[in-house]
């Protein structure tokens, strides 16, 4: 890569005086991400998990950078190569791919907008606003900019505003909402006063971000579906701590947390607008507070933006962050790993918030491609030393992808879009399935997507709802149909692991599925509940 | 904000785990000593909201003022606790007076319905960017039930939709949200579809366990547990779905607490605490008088009073009150003006709540209001103290606190504390 970065790194590196110069410069960035994961555990080599077999590689990069399980031609094919580097040329596949920039759509929407309903701001203009600045690799640092400089006044773009637009700029929950998703802090409990828990946030960094908005707000109002963002040129934040036996009031000029405020210019008296503010008038003041935000959040100087980013994007593919909670980077939680989090913050700045660069590295990484088999000497190692792969629970959305392709739906609408065949035609198709996915694993809405929970409704929509049966049901191409017109059990055993499994049966599994197809009667319900218990067991439930 | 992310890495399903094997070894000496099942079923702490939706006229139930300006038509009448009076609407609820305690000075200061019934449900007033869950959540949480092979917290609505809400339980994460059986109905979900065959079931599950054993030997987190074992609550809870049919009921008891939709509503209720439910809310509607209030709450309470009594009877008789808390609220009162259409507007500054049961006084009547019912005279309280009063009536201590995401929340609002004089 060559970067001067490396090469200053590569300059004051202590390795240089082990080994020879040109090795040290190469290496990349998945390399040292290894090297500071190693280092975070003593004997690291000897315990960590080997890496992932072909298979668990394959659904693993599958799920995470195209959010569905591989279909199993691909699994076939790729078990079959032979070269040695087909695991790089999988991960550049799946980059380069449409179902890539869907899945970054997605994956984003749920964690920028918390599920909000669409009040303001149609989803289907959002998800294209984020699908196409995903496929185009849209450095990270522009796409926040544009979401937070957009007042929705142009329809033409409107559609970055929703970030603000579907919170109706409450300030509140603006202010929480960036800190948390920005910024790595989650500033709500210093609303009121000084956290109580944590030394680093403070009262004033809650209204210092605040203070970029207190003067903007919905115009004609928050009821109006089509309502834009306007501002005043005049109004402060002020802010009492309850905890002050004085209750001193206080104020700040916009400011990022940590950093020095944005002095706000003076202006003549009479000239504070282009647009003075009358009845049904959208002012317009001559300066804009709202318009120092975007640039000010995603600053080089500010730290926190790069660490944030980056912390997001490992935590996607790693099921965990480096900094944990995702919103709760502070001096007295440190990352798992120090270095490495500011390595990856560094790196992903300098290259210029290039995603899928990032992305890559990390999928090239032994400590992303190592296997989530444990063994008895990894059981007491905690997962944050990342020495076996994290089990990571399916989005709503890769669980009803992936339940399509597995039963064969997905490969239906294949054959039927037959030459009309593309990413966009097939979501179509695909979409009107995924609600009551989204409805049942999907957080309520407002409520940020962490954590995991296993509820009654979503246990008896797989075991009893018709969703799930229909997706089974035979119909022409489908698994079950597939499978029931192969005579030998083997081959059947084959169809449905690789199909479901996207891996080949072990012995065991020949020898029990032969079992249960021997009764002669009725093999088509035979194989439609062995798929159900497929789709209803951990091994897919999970990113394994 | 919903899932506690350090609870769901550490002990949270385990401990529910344990809970889990804990309600099958009662299940077992259910079975084969209905004595203890018995003794079982009353020491479990449980509660009952009746929610009159719309907001019932306080003038018209627990705090009658007749012969003011204000007090309408009816009459007040005595009750088996000499000296306090109720309406004469309510003449069945009379008779039980010395099993009831009443609150006549709550000012909730809230005259908008959603608004008015977060308040008295939550008991805290709405916040941007937090929101608290209701009472039936806080309940399920807090009241270990004995029998997790049902859910712990059940509303009965008079229609709209059966099914799994997720909203109400806020922070306390989904496990504790509420089952809306509409009109007295399971989601669809619940019954095994006819389709499914009792063999076929047994076979899938069989296959099902056999691969998370398998894959469990190598592969294996709290939320993996987690998921597999939810497939064994459901089969409880599937096995238990009689709890939720009403119709398995005596016709006797069905005829003593009438036979219309509330009546049926309230014995599904008495059914589901018998079963170990820890919380149950079942609403009445519809209380919104703007026009014509005497007539619609001659009605409305008419097909009230009953079933109430006969649920309180049963709950006395079977040495369930005891352990049973049950409240009978609203989201707010109604105006004393009569207005010009011979209804009550909305009026949140002085109303009244009855309770009964587990951790009260019976027969007690706390607040009073002014002559004509316009204002609270004596021990104003809020949706807060009420919060308070009900927890700990139930032997719990709500001035603990919650910790979703690492950060303390109050169980109830910590301005406001608890009517200490009502409780035991």
């Amino acid at each position: 890569m060559g970067s001067l970065r490396c090469r200053l790194l590569a300059a004051f590196n202590a390795c240089l005086a082990l080994f020879v110069a040109p090795v040290c410069a190469e290496e990349s960035l998945h390399q040292r991400i290894d090297q500071k994961i190693a280092a975070g555990l003593a004997n690291y080599d000897q315990l960590a998990a080997p890496l992932a077999g072909d298979a668990e590689f394959l659904r693993r990069i599958t799920l995470d950078l195209t959010g569905r399980i591989p279909p199993a031609a691909e699994t076939r094919a790729f078990l079959a190569d032979k070269s040695s580097d087909k695991r790089t040329k999988l991960i550049d596949k799946l980059l380069a791919s449409p179902e890539y920039a869907r899945r970054m759509q997605e994956y984003f929407d749920v964690m920028l907008m918390d599920r909000r309903r669409d009040a303001k701001v149609p989803g289907a203009a959002w998800e294209e606003f984020l699908r196409t600045s995903f496929a185009a690799n849209k450095p990270y640092d522009q796409l926040v900019r544009e979401i937070l400089s957009n007042d929705g006044a142009d329809p033409k773009t409107r559609a970055a505003a929703k970030f603000f637009l579907e919170r109706d700029l409450e300030p509140t929950i603006v202010t929480r909402d960036i800190s948390r998703l920005f910024l790595g802090q989650n500033l709500q409990c210093a609303q009121c006063h000084d956290h109580p828990l944590v030394d680093d946030y403070h009262q004033e960094h809650f209204y210092g971000i605040q203070a970029f908005f207190n003067r903007a707000f919905l115009f004609p109002d928050a009821k109006d579906a089509k309502a834009v963002i306007a501002e005043k040129a005049e109004g402060e934040v002020s802010f009492i701590s309850v905890f002050d036996p004085k209750k001193a009031q206080k104020s700040t000029p916009p400011a990022v947390p940590g950093w020095k405020p944005i002095g706000d210019p003076k202006l003549e008296k009479g000239k504070e607008y282009t647009m003075a503010p009358a009845k049904n008038v959208k002012p317009v003041p001559a300066y804009s507070r709202l318009s120092k935000l975007a640039a000010a959040i995603t600053a080089n100087e500010n730290i926190a933006f790069r660490r944030t980013a980056a912390n997001r994007l490992w935590a996607m593919m790693l099921g965990r962050g480096l900094v944990q909670p995702l919103d709760f980077d502070h001096s007295n939680n440190p990352p798992s790993h120090p270095q490495l989090m500011t390595m990856l913050a560094d790196e992903f700045a300098g290259h210029h918030y290039d995603v899928k660069w990032l992305l890559r590295e990390i999928a090239l990484s032994s400590t992303y491609q190592r296997s989530s088999e444990g063994s008895p000497k990894s059981q007491n190692i905690p997962e944050h030393r990342y020495a076996v792969a994290i089990l990571k629970p399916l989005s709503p959305e890769q669980i009803g992808y992936s339940m399509m392709q597995a039963t064969g739906l997905t490969d239906v609408y294949r054959n039927e879009l037959a030459k009309t065949l593309t990413e966009p035609t097939l979501q179509t198709k695909l979409a009107p399935n995924l609600g009551p996915f989204r409805q049942l694993y999907g957080a309520q809405p407002g409520e940020p997507e962490d954590g995991f929970a296993s509820t009654l409704d979503q246990t008896l929509f797989v075991k009893h709802g018709n969703h799930v049966r229909n997706l089974i049901a035979p119909r022409t191409g489908s698994l079950v149909e597939r499978a029931a017109k192969l005579a030998e059990p083997s081959l059947i055993a084959e169809e449905l692991f690789l199909t479901v499994y996207s891996r080949l049966p072990a012995d065991d599994e020949r020898r029990e599925l032969a079992e249960l197809l021997r009764p002669a009667a009725n093999r088509t319900n035979t194989l439609t509940e062995v798929v159900w218990a497929m789709l209803a067991s951990a091994e897919f439930r999970f990113n394994h | 904000m919903k899932h506690c992310p350090y609870a769901c890495h550490t002990s949270d399903h385990l401990v529910n785990r344990r809970l889990f094997l804990g309600g099958a070894a009662a299940g077992f000496a259910g079975l084969t000593n209905p004595a203890a099942a018995r003794e079982l079923a009353a020491s479990q702490k449980r509660m009952l909201v009746i929610f009159l939706s719309g907001g019932v006229s306080q003038l018209e139930t627990w705090d009658p003022k007749p012969n003011t300006d204000t007090g309408g038509p009816f009459r007040a009448i005595s009750t088996s606790v000499p000296g306090v009076h109720i309406s004469e609407l309510l003449p069945l609820a009379a008779k039980r007076m010395h099993l009831l305690t009443l609150v006549r000075g709550i000012n909730t200061a809230e005259d908008e319905h959603g608004r008015g019934a977060t308040i008295m449900l939550t008991g805290r007033r709405t916040e941007p960017g937090l929101k608290y869950p209701e009472v039936g959540a806080v309940a399920a949480k807090l009241l270990n039930t004995t029998t997790p092979e049902l859910p712990g917290h059940v509303q009965i609505t008079p229609g709209g939709g059966s099914g799994f809400n997720k909203e109400d339980a806020a922070f306390l994460g989904p496990k504790f949200a509420s089952v809306t059986l509409a009109d007295g109905k399971p989601p669809a979900d619940l019954p095994r579809p006819a389709i499914l065959t009792t063999d076929a079931d047994r076979e899938r599950e069989a296959f099902r366990q056999k691969l998370n054993a398998k894959f469990a030997q190598s592969r294996r987190s709290a939320q993996t547990e987690a998921y597999t074992e939810s497939f064994e609550q459901a089969s409880k809870v599937v096995a238990k779905a009689n709890a939720f049919d009403a119709s398995r009921e005596d016709p006797k008891a069905a005829d003593r607490y009438g036979r219309h939709d509330f009546g049926r509503h309230m014995l599904l209720a008495r059914r589901l605490l018998e079963q170990g439910v820890s919380f149950v809310k079942v609403s009445h509607t519809n209380y919104d008088t703007h026009h014509e209030n005497f007539d619609f709450h001659i009605e409305q309470l008419g097909e009230f009073d009953r079933p109430f009594s006969m649920l309180l009877d049963d709950l006395s008789d079977r040495g369930m009150l005891e352990s049973t808390l049950v409240v009978v609220m609203s989201e707010f009162g109604r105006t004393p003006r009569i207005n010009d259409r011979y209804g009550r507007d909305h009026w949140s500054k002085a109303w009244s709540v009855a309770m009964a049961g587990c951790g009260l006084k019976a027969g007690a009547v706390v607040g009073k209001t002014n002559a004509n019912g316009t204002a609270v005279t004596d021990r104003e309280v809020n949706g807060g103290h009420l919060f308070h009063t009900y927890f700990r009536a139930l032997g719990l201590d709500p001035t603990k606190n919650f910790h979703p995401a690492g950060r303390p929340i109050p169980i109830a609002d910590p301005k406001t504390s608890a009517i200490t004089e009502l409780l035991v």
